[in-house]
């Protein structure tokens, strides 16, 4: 077992690495001068220009900014940020650090139960009025862009009856509409992943043998269809969690929320270069850590993966 | 999308497979909303009942009436036109996107399959490298990189898309070059090529076309969140993400932009999701009870 | 019901609850200063990008480090300039420069004195090669001795001499009337030995009736009151500048009650003019932003003749777009210089939407229906997004001019522009100090870096030069005039209609407004 982690990790090191040039090199791609949006409308300067260019080592060839760069990391500098001066990167991104996957969380705790309990209800009563109800309900929240949700609850909820407030963070009535929307989709595929793993389940043998027994449908049901499904469903948990991680970019956007998905967007159009690599990162490296933990338990239950089968 | 099992079989017969496919009412209807909104979009210029891009500042965010069916947006533009050209845009990008990531990442991903060793460790690492980004990041990335433009969206989208094909092309083909009839292919002299293209492609068609009905959705769906951030479709080229953008600070006074929009992208989306889960039922045999 | 279900119930139910009692815990820390102090809120589109009076160079920073920090003269809600840390001044007789009698009794937010020793620390804390010193840093090109300091090659700023404690003599390079009117805020010079170089993240170093409190990124700027402020204490306790980058969600912050002043954005500038509940509690002021639509000659073969360029502003319906585009929050701009600015032309005829001359002199020029004229691209950056739709649309349907829309990353775009790369764009230019030359000698000079779209004319340059050393108002604004003709007669470029400022203002909050630079001073609020 922990060779298969060790294994995981080690596999997980060029992948990080290549991640790293990647992004480095895509940041230095952007178009349009860092400097410039420093000095914004007073970018004639060109000796103020070139003062700040020597400053942040703008005028290195790349290469050498990027050994720099990587050295700098290894020490745990992670530089000055390009858009608030004088402000190291860690500092811009510390307060962020908690709120997206706190998000990201909490509409997973959300999503789980919720979509767990419609999957297996749909599935239950299959093809009739409650599964096709909730089929609507599912393809219509997987469908419909959370932007657009988002506004309309905004609308009715917010402006219109003011249970809630409008945005912002902090206070636990402010972040019920966020997680809400955030946790729409993520519920609506586990509603229907857990359906049809359902679906799949009680077509086999173990469950007709179950009811020939004379078991109650409802016992059957959930006792053993859905332990089943339970694996699928973890694996699968990976994946949305990743989805939720990139879906909070845009419900931090719209409801003002100051969280990494925010940052990433802000810094990446303002040409902040070290706290645009440093929040790419970390989104990757939180990426990896999710599937790292979902491979992990996935090998738990089952040797087949562990033993090394083919993906 | 379906990552888990990848057994196949090869596809029931046509006629099965229609017989399945229409008795799913949810797959038809479906079908007939994708049917509509690409044949709107093919025949956009004629249907439009005006320009686009005609501006009239004496007559902005107009209230529906018998000139502007759906009223006017910010500029005075007609709505109903833009929704119409904005059909065409969107299935522009989607389909270009489909085409691309299909392309190379099937061709990859086969090839990765296949042959194995260094060339499948080449590919498939690029491919991990790619999908260790989170997918609305590394989309804003490249769109960033490229600025704004309906090329630059086409092209990250299918950046963001490739791997997840190559993937399962390939664990597709690990499956299949083990049946007898690829032996029989190789011991009759056939090149790796032609076993790929006439031996293996046909096996392996059913779970990518679902792949791909179901990816369409999704890719409609991307390309209107990078519009809504500011990253999509230059003016005055509509785009429903970018009408839904505009058409969000003024939902209280004049939520018809916003709401139109919305409603549109939805049921396009919804249409093509239906359309997907109606193919793979019909495609996959193992939800064929006999 | 028991079993695998059951305990994967108990987990989940159980993180759910650890989720939100760890986002609670985490949330609580961010809970905004109880009401019971009186805090003036009001928003800001982003996070500023500093909070020091020398690297300073943007318009949200500007905002905030306003209360903070003072020059030598201060702009009043009605435009005019009157004394601030400076008392008095008169030029030198020995060469350009002036001599200034400093406000005594003024300390900074740390207690120290503000003295004549702290205005030479400003001045070479900006200028030093090292120091990143952002807007201030322009304006003491021309006092003698700053080449020097800036290239190294002194450490110390040789026009500036200390008589005494409150009195100080600047000599420059050549004259200049306008220097005590330019906003140079004044700083501590004993603050980074005692806080360290990132002091700024701790305290602030001014003199300003605010002191710095707190900055929590992406939610607020918090300032307290400085109560020993030498124009009288605060009648408040506080000041936060609550980051909003959304219009709508400003707005419906306002309605609940969560800001006491709004400062309304573009988007949501219609919806507030339309509603009735908002109309006892709006202000609107033109913003002191000069507007137009630049035509480089150097770019586009066309825009060399004059006919043409009279065609393109005849084309423009201004009219329509105050109205329309913009929902009535613009004011319409004949010229250069915008009303409320000390040297604006009150006189200056209005400009006309005339599509019928505009083809007739397109024709003249040699282009009928718009034959001949090649492609040309309108760029501008995001913001002027509807304008450029607006205008390729109209120039396209009354001139038959092929215009293509292109919206350019704001970096890039002013790089391009300052360069004199971009043929075709509108753009707005903000004033930093209340007087016309800083539209004048800043966007339309020959030699000035930002007069984008390259227009040169040598009458000009030598009106605004004789301008730049007349003391007396009246003269030189009447040199302004002049000057605004020849730029008009010659249609160097069109004025296009400004936007307003847009603010609404909660009934129990006296004393704030807008005005055309920005939010008025906060030093005397008062909030019942």
């Amino acid at each position: 077992m922990l060779r298969f982690i060790v294994g995981r990790v080690v596999g997980l090191a060029p992948v990080l690495c290549a991640a790293i040039v990647a992004t480095f090199i895509a940041t230095r791609l952007l178009p349009g001068d860092p400097v410039a949006v420093m000095l914004s409308d007073h970018s004639a300067d060109v000796q103020m220009a070139a003062r700040l260019r020597a400053e942040y080592g703008l005028d290195k060839p790349l290469p050498e900014q990027f050994v720099r760069y990587i050295g700098d990391i290894l020490t745990g500098d992670f530089g000055l940020s390009f858009r608030y001066v004088h402000m190291p990167v860690w500092q811009v991104l510390k307060d962020s650090l908690l709120i997206s996957p706190l998000l990201a969380l909490a509409a997973l705790a959300l999503a789980l139960p919720v979509g767990a309990l419609a999957g297996v209800q749909a599935a239950a009563h299959r093809n009739r009025f409650q599964d096709t109800a909730i089929i609507v309900v599912l393809v219509a929240g997987l469908s419909l862009p959370n932007f657009a949700i988002a506004t309309f609850l905004v609308y009715l909820i917010s402006v219109k009856l003011n249970l809630l407030p409008v945005a912002g963070w902090g206070t636990f009535r402010q972040a019920i509409l966020p997680v809400v929307i955030l946790a729409i989709p993520s519920a609506a595929y586990i509603a229907r992943l857990t359906r049809t793993f359902m679906l799949e389940v009680m077509q086999q043998d173990f469950v007709r043998t179950a009811r020939a027994k004379g078991l109650t449908n409802r016992l059957v049901i959930y006792r053993h269809a859905f332990r089943n499904t339970l694996v699928p469903l973890i694996t699968s948990a990976g994946i949305i969690f990743g989805g939720l991680l990139s879906n909070t970019v845009v419900v931090e956007t719209i409801f003002n929320i100051p969280g990494l998905g925010r940052l990433a967007i802000d810094s990446i159009f303002a040409r902040d270069y070290p706290v645009a690599m440093a929040v790419v990162m970390l989104f990757v490296v939180f990426f990896a850590l999710i599937n790292l933990i979902v491979d992990t338990l996935y090998a738990l239950v089952d040797p087949r993966v562990r033993d090394g089968a083919p993906a | 999308m379906t990552a888990i099992d990848v057994s196949v079989a090869p596809p029931p017969s046509r006629p099965r497979f229609w017989r399945v496919f229409l008795r799913q009412r949810s797959a038809v209807i479906g079908g007939a909303i994708v049917l509509i909104v690409a044949i709107v979009a093919l025949l956009s210029p004629w249907l439009a009942p005006h320009p686009y891009d005609a501006t009239d500042l004496v007559n902005v965010w107009a209230p529906p009436d018998s000139v502007n069916w759906l009223g006017t947006d910010k500029l005075g533009r007609d709505i109903l036109s833009r929704l119409i050209v904005g059909a065409r845009t969107s299935l522009v990008v989607a389909l270009s996107v489909l085409a691309i990531t299909f392309l190379f990442g099937v061709t990859l991903g086969m090839v990765a399959g296949y042959f194995g060793g260094r060339v499948e460790a080449a590919i498939m690492r690029t491919a991990d490298v790619t999908l260790a980004f989170p997918e609305v990041v590394f989309a804003i990335l490249i769109a960033a990189m490229l600025g704004p433009g309906v090329s630059t969206i086409i092209i990250a989208l299918a950046l963001v898309w490739w791997p997840g094909v190559a993937r399962l092309a390939r664990s597709l083909v690990i499956v299949q070059k083990e049946e007898l009839y690829v032996d029989a292919a190789i011991l009759a002299g056939a090149s790796p090529w032609h076993i790929l293209r006439v031996h293996l492609l046909p096996n392996i068609v059913a779970p990518l076309i679902v792949r791909a009905s179901v990816g369409v959705g999704f890719i409609i769906m991307a390309e209107a969140t990078l519009s809504f951030l500011g990253l999509g479709v230059q003016e005055p080229t509509p785009s429903w993400g970018g009408m839904i953008r505009d058409g969000l600070p003024a939902l209280r006074t004049d939520p018809m932009l916003a709401c139109a929009g919305s409603a549109v992208l939805g049921v396009t989306i919804i249409g093509f999701n239906l359309l997907g889960d109606g193919l793979r039922d019909a495609l996959d045999p193992r939800l064929h009870r006999s | 019901m028991s079993g695998a279900l059951s305990g994967w119930r108990r987990a989940l139910t159980s993180a759910r609850v650890l989720a939100l009692a760890a986002a609670l815990s985490g949330g609580a820390g961010f809970v905004l200063s109880p009401a019971m102090a009186k805090t003036f809120r009001v928003n800001v589109v982003a996070d500023p990008a500093q909070m020091d009076p020398i690297t300073y160079s943007e318009i949200v920073a500007g905002r905030i480090l306003r209360n903070m920090y003072e020059g030598f003269t201060v702009i009043t809600d009605d435009g005019r300039n009157v004394p601030a840390l400076a008392e008095k001044w008169e030029p030198l007789t020995t060469g350009p420069g002036f001599r200034f009698h400093l406000r005594k009794g003024v300390k900074f937010h740390s207690g120290r004195p503000f003295t004549a020793r702290d205005v030479k620390y400003t001045y070479e804390a900006l200028l030093k090669p090292g120091g990143k010193g952002g807007l201030n840093a322009t304006y003491l090109n021309i006092i003698v001795g700053a080449k020097e300091l800036k290239d190294g090659q002194a450490t110390e700023l040789a026009g500036v001499k200390i008589v005494d404690d409150y009195t100080i003599e600047l000599s420059f390079t050549k004259p200049d009337v306008l220097f005590p009117i330019y906003p140079i805020y004044y700083m501590d010079s004993g603050i980074v030995a005692e806080l360290g170089a990132d002091w700024m993240t701790k305290a602030s170093a001014g003199t300003g009736p605010y002191k710095f409190k707190q900055w929590r990124r992406g939610v607020s700027v918090d300032l307290d009151a400085n109560t020993s402020y030498w124009g009288g204490a605060p009648k408040i306790d506080g000041v936060s500048f609550m980051i909003v980058p959304n219009a709508d969600t400003a707005l419906s912050q306002y309605d609940a009650g969560e800001l006491d002043f709004v400062d309304v954005y573009a988007a949501a500038v219609r919806r507030v003019l339309r509603d009735e509940r908002y109309a006892k509690e709006l202000i609107r002021v033109p913003r002191a932003q000069s507007t137009y639509l630049g035509m480089n000659q150097n770019l586009y073969a066309p825009f060399k003749d004059k006919r043409v360029r009279e065609a393109i502003s005849l084309s423009i319906d201004r009219n329509a777009m105050i109205r329309g585009l913009y929902g009535g929050a613009a004011f319409p701009l004949n010229g250069v210089v915008t009303p409320g600015m000390p040297g604006f032309n009150p006189n200056l005829p209005e400009l006309k939407f005339d599509p019928e001359r505009a083809k007739k002199l397109m024709a003249e020029a040699g282009y009928p229906g718009g034959k001949g004229l090649p492609p040309v691209d309108i760029s501008s950056t995001e913001a002027f997004k509807d304008e450029i739709t607006y205008y390729a649309n109209q120039f396209n349907r009354v001139l038959g001019m092929p215009v293509n829309v292109k919206t350019v990353e704001r970096a890039t775009f002013i790089r391009a522009m300052n360069a004199g790369e971009v043929a075709f764009f509108p753009w707005g230019w903000t004033a930093d100090y209340t007087d016309a030359a800083y539209y004048l000698s800043q966007m339309w000079y020959g030699p000035s870096p930002y007069n984008r779209p390259r227009w040169k004319n040598a009458e000009y340059d030598k009106l605004i030069d004789e301008a730049l050393t007349v003391a007396d108002d009246d003269k030189r604004y009447a040199l302004y005039h002049k000057a605004e003709k020849v730029l008009l007669d010659d249609w160097g470029m069109a004025p296009v209609p400004m936007t307003a400022s847009v603010a609404l203002r909660k009934p129990n909050v006296k004393n704030v407004t807008l005005t055309p630079f920005g939010f008025s001073l906060f030093s005397k609020i008062e909030i019942d």
